[in-house]
């Protein structure tokens, strides 16, 4: 028997039994600027770290979501990035931790690191309240950042360009003012870009609310991801007199709803825009000095896109409130009738995480165009209920209603009931489909959409495309997973003017009887666990109410001017930031 | 009694305005002369820097020491230009110094040292707010002609940006010597809609209304919304572009001296493609501020009717729509514009400063074009190709507005004038 020659070990590279970089950490930590650097304590200005998804990170710095080009266009300069600095090993370092302040502001690389953490936190925010990844609307994976851009009081997204620009300005003493370094500036224009890649045809003129929506959540998210940082909350009270270092007990007389708003949302103006023109601070200022009222959704003032925006703040943040004053009263006092301030920032912290995950989930059940802030609020409403079906407790979902109702805003579906979206009760054929090509592929999806065109209610002449499909999993706060798979779809309808009223639609005068009308329909499927369809979301391309609406709205606006919906949308966030700017910069002005 | 006729010579300025209107009167009454802008950014050919001069020699002979006027509708250089003595003192602005205007009529957004308190009157009240406005749009304009220019031109996919934000840019940069002059050479009447102008004794027999530039509280009150104040618009949108400012901080050259940078051109490869697109931005963004910019300064011009033997002349300077919306929200301004014989075409053919409001006054659904001779006149100086774009429906004269004053009115456009300095016509009395 012929001997065996001894095996020799293969070639093969050292298996590393220690984890894979960042495996072991999927978080890390990185300073950012907590308030507008023109606050400050003691000279210094607040910081904070912020919990971000750990990555290999270019420079730049530059991950899988986000790339920083600090590239100048007033100044042609390009900032160039810090070369390494955030990882040694499998350690990942905060090159700024623990900074003195005039090296934060004046070095560029801080800026850079500002405006990637801020981006970050703020998907990250996205992705957990919609248990997937957040795409966005340009097809790529990674954004731009450019935290100088351009001299000048505004900042934007540009789609067609994936890229934020941020712009500085002289302040007082003509001493820069960098738009890049405020938090809520920074989260704004991140929640533009990820709104834009969940919902791309919220840019379409339609109607003042879609109009005003973009701007609204933008605040909305950039104020309640500001007031889910402790650091901020805390040291807004602190600034208002209520938690002192040494004494952190509150007196209930301070823990009111109205003492609140004056002390933490005013203080949070304040804040968090001291320095920005007519920021998300303006809106939050105003949301506390306007008196909620029905009347102003048909004050023509409100039918400007940043006004209308004002009212969607408005009802957010005094929902809010509301909750957190809940939460409070929950807690009981802990020493002659007063309370601990420290608890009392953690519950306003508990209270605005759950605002927000409630604000990002809805999108996933509101229409795909034309929405209306009473779809928006069905659809807040159903996204709750259907991952906290128990709400007893601090009833957010009644809170919300209520003081949605106080600006005139009712849920359109079962107002007399919960608001909540019906759940689809037509029968639908599944023939020819398999669940799992569903789940993730837009070809399937729109068999479909095929099979059920009648049970949809859809309209046979528009062209129709499946835009996405998003498979989901939530976790709830029993920590059950909620699966479900949503599928987005458009309906386009094409006409001429004098096509109109064979539609049952009325031509505006401003539309010439030979120019090319687009009329959008569209909505959500979703689907659960098992493939079976729980809810049809839309608004119906054939719908009439709607459609003259909109046309009407939009021959008022001179949007008929624009020679196409694509010339429109070009520039569409810088023209809407400087219309915002164009209105006073004065407190409650 | 009044004029025994009026002639209306338009000049061929190329993209610009420049018409003399002669008042001539019975008897041994010498003409009067009016002289209603005198500007140009663009030549129609050859030598543009020969051109205003000519036609300032021309005006010169024409009105000898006869009674002479002059209005200046707005602050724009295609309607100034030519009154800018030069900084010899012998340009055309001086020649026409010469001629002694004995007014010289201007928008009142124009009146310098007017003190906004309680005596001033009230409809010119914000006067200050909006003096300074000016001044910023100006400014703002020409930062952003310096900023924006040389980048925008070194990229070939931008010349059109380019063209635009030179051609319209330079049009708002601020022309003090023809803004100091103009305030010199007479004395100044500045107008508002509802004024009565000098030029109504200065033309005896004709009657003059001011229908625009509306005041602030004009035109607060046509505005259902509340567009924000626009005086504070353009104050910040000047202070935050750093137009003024020391050459520190913010506007210095370097934001961030002793860190490593480099100028876009030596970028490196990773950042090439998102430079481009920033610089593209920023040349839409700036472009779209001096294109409102624009708008606004068009919408202090002034508005002037003259009336006489049967006949109304319209020259309504730049003015678009929301200067018109004053005027066409007056029922007697309305009624008096209905009637217009004689229109000097406003901003040079752009189709939003003849609103639809006014020209369906003129032409109602379901009229029919009159025989030639009763047609109304109109009068068009432009140049095409210099502002706006065909392709996006935006371009000076607008190809839809020409075909229509083309079969609706007998026009005269100084496009159709073959080398000549100028074209008129004569209007005779009832």
């Amino acid at each position: 028997m012929p001997r065996r020659a001894p095996r020799r070990s293969a070639p093969v590279s050292k298996i590393n039994l220690a984890p894979v970089r960042g495996e072991s950490a999927p978080l890390r930590s990185l300073t950012i600027l907590a308030q507008d650097p023109s606050v400050r304590r003691r000279r210094k200005i607040l910081t904070t770290t912020a919990q971000v998804m750990a990555e290999p990170l270019m420079d730049g710095p530059c991950g899988a979501r986000i790339k920083v080009v600090d590239y100048d266009a007033s100044r042609d300069r390009l900032y160039l990035p810090m070369k390494g600095g955030y990882q040694q090993g499998d350690a990942w370092l905060d090159p700024f931790k623990q900074q003195s302040t005039p090296t934060l502001l004046g070095n560029p690389h801080f800026h850079q690191q500002n405006v990637y953490t801020i981006a970050m936190r703020t998907l990250g925010h996205f992705e957990s309240a919609l248990g997937r990844r957040a795409n966005y609307g340009f097809g790529g994976h990674q954004l731009h950042i450019a935290p100088h851009a351009f001299a000048g009081a505004n900042a934007y997204y540009q789609r067609e360009n994936r890229c934020l620009s941020f712009g500085y300005f002289p302040g007082r003493g003509g001493q820069p003012v960098f738009t890049c370094l405020s938090h809520d500036v920074v989260a704004h224009e991140m929640t533009h870009a990820l709104l834009d890649g969940l919902r791309p045809r919220y840019i379409d003129p339609s109607s003042p609310d879609q109009g005003g929506f973009h701007e609204g959540f933008a605040d909305v998210v950039a104020l309640l991801s500001v007031l889910s940082d402790a650091a901020i909350v805390g040291s807004v009270l602190t600034e208002q007199g209520l938690v002192r270092a040494k004494r952190t007990l509150v007196s209930p007389a301070q823990l009111t709803l109205d003492a609140l708003k004056q002390s933490a949302l005013l203080g949070l103006a304040e804040q968090v825009g001291a320095s920005i023109p007519n920021g998300s601070a303006s809106a939050l200022r105003r949301s506390v000095t306007m008196k909620p009222s029905p009347r102003w959704l048909h004050d023509p003032e409100f039918e400007e896109p940043h006004r209308r925006g004002e009212i969607l703040v408005a009802a957010v943040m005094n929902a809010f409130l509301a909750v957190w004053v809940a939460r409070i009263q929950g807690l009981g006092p802990v020493l002659r009738g007063q309370y601990d301030g420290q608890r009392v920032v953690e519950e306003g912290v508990t209270a605005a995480q759950h605002l927000l995950t409630m604000c990002i989930r809805a999108l996933d059940y509101a229409p795909s165009t034309d929405l209306q802030y009473v779809d928006y609020l069905s659809a807040l409403l159903t996204a709750d209920k259907e991952t906290v079906p128990d709400d007893t407790k601090y009833r957010y979902r009644d809170v919300v209603r209520k003081t949605f109702g106080a600006w005139g805003i009712q849920p359109i579906s079962r107002p007399e009931s919960d608001g909540c979206w019906e759940p689809f009760g037509e029968q639908v054929s599944y023939r020819n489909l398999r669940f799992e090509a569903l789940r993730a592929n837009t070809d399937e999806a729109f068999r479909f959409l095929w099979e059920n065109f009648t049970a949809l209610r859809l309209a046979r002449d528009a062209y129709t495309v499946v835009q996405a499909v998003r498979p989901i999993a939530r976790v709830a706060p029993d920590g059950l997973i909620v699966r479900e798979t949503v599928v987005d779809y458009l309906q386009i309808l094409t006409v001429r003017g004098h096509e109109l009223g064979a539609l049952g639609l009325k031509r505006p005068e401003a539309i010439p009887t030979s120019r090319e009308v687009r009329l959008y329909g569209g909505g959500v499927l979703v689907f659960d666990e098992f493939g079976r369809l729980k809810f049809s979301i839309g608004n119906n391309v054939a719908n009439t109410r709607r459609q003259q609406a909109r046309l009407d709205y939009l021959a008022r606006e001179g949007f008929f001017e624009y020679r196409s919906d694509a010339e429109f949308s070009r520039g569409f966030f810088a023209r809407l930031h400087l219309a915002r700017a164009r209105d006073r910069w004065a407190p409650g002005g | 009694m009044g004029p025994k006729s009026v002639r209306v010579r338009m000049y061929q300025v190329g993209f610009g305005d420049c018409f003399l209107l002669t008042f001539t009167y019975h008897g041994k009454a010498k003409p009067r002369h009016v002289l209603v802008d005198f500007g140009s950014t663009a030549a129609p050919s050859g030598d543009p820097g020969s051109l205003l001069p000519k036609i300032a020699q021309d005006i010169q002979r024409t009105v000898g020491t006869d009674p002479f006027a002059v209005v200046a509708t707005h602050r724009h250089r295609d309607h100034i230009s030519g009154f800018d003595p030069g900084s010899n003192g012998k340009g055309p602005g001086a020649i026409i110094a010469a001629l002694k205007p004995r007014w010289v009529i201007q928008p009142w957004t124009e009146q310098p040292d007017l003190p906004v308190d309680a005596e001033a009157p009230s409809s010119l009240k914000g006067l200050a707010a909006r003096k300074e406005t000016l001044a910023s749009m100006q400014a703002i304009a020409k930062q952003a002609v310096e900023e924006a220019l040389p980048r925008l031109q070194r990229g070939f996919q931008h010349t059109e940006a380019a063209r635009q934000l030179a051609f319209i840019g330079e049009d708002n940069i601020a022309n003090p010597g023809a803004v100091r002059n103009l305030m010199r050479m007479g004395s100044n009447d500045y107008v508002y809609a509802g004024k009565r102008t000098k030029l109504s004794s200065f033309l005896p027999g004709v009657k003059v209304s001011v229908l625009g530039p509306p005041t602030v509280k004009q035109h607060a009150s046509i505005r259902k919304q509340r567009s924000g104040d626009p005086d504070e618009f353009w104050s910040l949108q000047a202070k935050t572009l750093g137009v003024g400012l020391p050459k520190t901080g913010a506007s210095a050259g370097e934001l961030f001296a002793g860190f490593a940078q480099a100028t876009g051109g030596q970028s490196p490869p990773w950042a090439r493609w998102i430079i481009k697109s920033l610089r593209s931005a920023r040349g839409d963004e700036l472009l779209q501020l001096i294109r409102s910019l624009d708008s606004a300064m068009n919408n202090t011009s002034v508005i002037l009717l003259f009336e006489f033997g049967g006949h109304r002349f319209l020259f309504p300077g730049d003015a678009q729509i929301e200067n018109w919306e004053y005027a066409l929200g007056q029922a007697k301004y309305k009624k008096l514009l209905k009637g217009v014989t004689v229109y000097k075409v406003g901003h040079h053919g752009s189709l939003n400063a003849t609103p639809r409001t006014l020209w369906n006054g003129w032409y109602p659904k379901g009229a029919k074009p009159l025989p030639a001779k009763q047609r109304m006149t109109s009068f068009m100086s432009t140049k095409a190709g210099k502002h706006g774009s065909a392709a996006k429906g935006t371009e000076v004269p607008r190809t839809t507005l020409v075909t229509a004053l083309e079969g609706w009115t007998r026009l005269h456009s100084t496009q159709h004038l073959a080398g000549a300095l100028y074209v008129e016509e004569l209007f005779g009395g009832a």
